[in-house]
């Protein structure tokens, strides 16, 4: 944590707002507050943010929207805090691009100790590989992946979706290309997490990711399983100027 | 010595500046279910458990989020005896608290 971190919470229940502004400001942080949506956006317009603890129910908006326009156009690390908290629902909160997921009940402390992990891995990457990055445009096997736009192209030419976490996902693969990937360092590069016992959410999105680049499951050529220990990104990248 | 009635909860002692207003609103709680049970407004009953449910146990009230779960299930089935029950049990549960603070 550098000196007076501004953390923004957006949670609808006054209670919450208290617990969590209250107990990160007492451990240095400087915190703002917002209700709904609306209030998030105004905070941003007018402060500069360096990490959003974000609840999932809000009267105005629901969080998970909030959370993938978040990841489109910033990089600010989101951690959801949500009464949501079965599995499926921490997985398309992490596929929407969030940094951490903590399901309520809560711990104060745990969430202390979450925000201050997500904001050092988010420092961990230079700000000058971040940028160039950020800046570039992937080509591989025919596929051709437009960083700013986040864009993906298949090789005919069309135009394919891919959701937060897919792209998250795509992005570290492009990055370290035939080179074993172990399931646990994928989910920190993607996700900036630890893996949990039983946690399948790699293995969930490479499978979508792969239906993305229609690459066999049965004999996949992009992504390679490789048994009990991860995935290989199998394919010669290069990064150039973006198309944008 | 604790009384056979109370009950001692230890509490982080970074929360206790903001116990006492948490305290307060589920009093507000107790008084917001009995109007809406009065007027059959199951919706703001479901509101206040889930909240209460989301932050009792990071107040250190483990059994306020306990009797919050279980009044949104009651409020989203319309079930007026169990939320009346769960009114009681969160009353009594706030008169005989006696909330210890110390360095967790």
């Amino acid at each position: 944590m550098t000196s007076q971190d501004h953390i923004l919470v957006v949670d609808d229940d006054p209670d919450i707002c208290t617990l969590v502004g209250d107990f990160l400001e007492k451990n240095g942080f400087k915190v703002s507050v917002a209700m709904d949506g609306k209030g998030l956006q105004d905070v941003l317009s007018n402060s500069t943010i360096d990490l959003i603890v974000l609840d999932l129910m809000l009267p105005d908006e629901d969080g998970l929207v909030l959370c993938r326009n978040l990841r489109s156009r910033s990089n600010i690390p989101v951690v959801i805090l949500s009464a949501k908290g079965g599995e499926m629902d921490r997985i398309i909160g992490l596929e929407m691009g969030a940094d951490d997921y903590l399901p309520k009940p809560f711990h104060p402390r745990e969430l202390l100790a979450r925000v201050k992990s997500v904001l050092r891995r988010s420092r961990a990457q230079p700000e000058d590989s971040l940028e160039s990055e950020q800046n570039a445009c992937y080509r591989f096997a025919g596929w051709t992946l437009d960083v700013p736009t986040r864009q993906l192209y298949s090789p005919s030419g069309d135009k394919i979706f891919l959701s937060g976490g897919e792209f998250s996902l795509i992005m570290v693969f492009l990055n370290h290309p035939n080179r074993v990937l172990p399931r646990d360092q994928l989910l920190t590069f993607a996700h900036g997490r630890e893996i949990e016992p039983f946690d399948r959410t790699i293995d969930m999105q490479v499978s979508r990711l792969r239906r993305r680049l229609q690459d066999d499951p049965k004999s996949p050529s992009l992504i390679k399983t490789v048994r009990s220990v991860g995935y290989v990104f199998s394919a010669r990248v290069e990064r150039g100027d973006p198309i944008s | 010595m604790v009384e056979p009635d109370r009950i001692s909860v230890v509490v982080d002692q970074d929360l206790e500046s903001i116990m006492p207003g948490y305290m307060a609103n589920r009093q507000n709680d107790l008084l917001q279910i009995s109007k809406a049970l009065q007027s059959g407004d199951f919706n703001s009953i479901q509101t206040i458990g889930h909240r209460m449910k989301g932050s009792g146990a990071g107040y250190g009230l483990v059994e306020v989020s306990d009797i919050g779960r279980e009044m949104e299930v009651a409020a989203k089935v319309q079930n007026g005896d169990d939320i009346a029950k769960l009114a009681e049990r969160l009353e009594s549960y706030l008169q005989r608290i006696d909330i210890v603070y110390k360095e967790l």
